[in-house]
């Protein structure tokens, strides 16, 4: 019964294009810690959704300064930043102090079309002058289910919750 | 076996000093996302990976550009324990790092029961060895230390087996080596999968660790060689093969290298 349900809303979106089928958007709430010693510079931050191969499909946010240091995302600058600038300078933003940060995916690829239902990878990755570099990938289904998820805080990326919403 | 190997090319090569030691090219910086800067490469014989040992002469160092072309470092130093080559990156793409390169010969012979070498081919041999030399073998000799360094986006060109010599091809890009992905390569000579190749697979910090954590491996006749890293960090492969040659100015051919590159953070 899922499945035809599934297989009509795909129908749907290929015949509609923009007509969103089911959770309309995956809100994500970020946290940057302020760290308790050491010289602070702004961490470059990097947000994006892969698909099940992992292969990136949405860039969300990312937030540096200088091109010098976008390499220090590593995971981000093999899978998108070196092979895309006009993505990423079109995605660019000022780089971010310590604080919450409120996102969401509105369930596009990078050229805007809707994706299919699946499971997807929200992927979060930061690095900071004279500090360290994280990343959190955090699977969920992105089929019209509820998504709750509430992760851990690490040293350069704080708690992040993921929610499914409208 | 492999020492002995190491002992001969090494002085046949490279200056007395050095023999014996792993010739090694490795790059400040693997990785770079802005074009007009500069990396430092580090050019050392060691006997631990990436400890430096002795620094070697800088005359063959070549810097291959994204485009093929070849051209000289903007600097360079010999030093003790190591020599430096500053590189400048002026267009985006990857580039080669290379030390050695072209083939030598040497003739080894015994005299009134002593080893001894002469450099140059079965022609020059034949022309100035002593009447009573004995056990005369000539050897084609060639020996290269490389490394790859990517600006934005990774290119193929300087990275292409030339099908010459001793060479490697991947099912991936050397920029695309990430700690817990399998890797797998395929070791050619003269563009052909070769077997008999001998690998030593190591990486950086053995002298913080009781285990060396060192991998060696034999190709068979597909020439493969498939590996895990598993961590991140700096790794060098050294690669030795030897054949008997038909050719007019050597009787064997011993072709190797040793190529540093990262494993990235996945």
């Amino acid at each position: 019964m899922k499945k035809v349900k599934v297989a009509v809303a795909v129908a749907l979106l290929l015949s509609l294009g923009s007509a969103p089928s089911f959770a309309a958007s995956l809100q994500i709430e970020l946290a940057l810690p302020k760290p308790d010693h050491g010289p602070y510079h702004r961490p470059y931050v990097a947000v994006w959704i892969e698909d099940q191969a992992e292969k990136p499909v949405r860039l969300l946010e990312i937030w540096r300064e200088k091109p010098d240091w976008i390499k220090d995302l590593r995971r981000f600058w093999r899978k998108t930043g070196r092979a895309d600038q006009p993505l990423v300078d079109a995605r660019t933003g000022a780089t971010k102090g310590p604080g919450a940060y409120h996102l969401k995916w509105q369930g596009d690829d990078n050229a805007g079309k809707l994706v299919g239902a699946g499971e997807y990878l929200l992927v979060i990755e930061a690095a900071r002058e004279h500090g360290g570099r994280n990343i959190v990938k955090q699977k969920f289904n992105w089929d019209g289910s509820a998504i709750d998820l509430s992760l851990p805080a690490g040293s350069e990326i704080g708690a992040v919750s993921l929610k499914s919403g409208k | 076996m492999k020492l002995l190997n190491s002992v001969v090319l090494g002085s046949a090569l490279f200056s007395s000093a050095v023999f014996a030691h792993t010739m090694t090219v490795v790059p400040s910086h693997f990785v770079q996302s802005k074009t007009g800067g500069f990396i430092t490469v580090d050019l050392s014989a060691t006997n631990m990976t990436f400890q430096a040992d002795k620094g070697i002469g800088v005359e063959g160092f070549q810097i291959y550009l994204p485009d093929g072309s070849v051209t000289k470092p903007a600097a360079v130093f010999q030093g003790k324990r190591k020599s430096l080559a500053d590189v400048a990156l002026t267009t985006d793409g990857t580039y080669r790092l290379e030390n050695g390169g072209s083939a030598r010969f040497f003739t080894s012979y015994e005299l009134n029961g002593e080893r001894k070498r002469l450099m140059g081919d079965k022609q020059k041999a034949a022309k100035e060895l002593p009447k009573a030399a004995e056990k005369v073998t000539t050897t084609q000799g060639r020996n290269r230390a490389f490394a790859f360094v990517t600006v934005n986006k990774p290119t193929e060109n300087v990275v292409t087996p030339t099908g010459q010599g001793l060479e490697f091809k991947m099912d991936r890009h050397p920029a695309d080596i990430v700690a817990g992905e399998v890797v797998t390569m395929t070791l050619l000579v003269d563009g052909k999968p070769a077997a008999a190749v001998e690998l030593d697979l190591s990486r950086d910090g053995e002298l913080y660790r009781n285990e060396p954590g060192r991998v060696h491996h034999t190709t068979d006749k597909t020439g493969s060689f498939s590996f895990t890293a598993p961590e991140a960090g700096r790794y060098l492969l050294e690669a030795s093969y030897e054949a008997d040659s038909k050719s007019e100015k050597a009787d064997k051919v011993r072709e190797s290298f040793t190529w540093t590159f990262e494993v990235a953070l996945p």
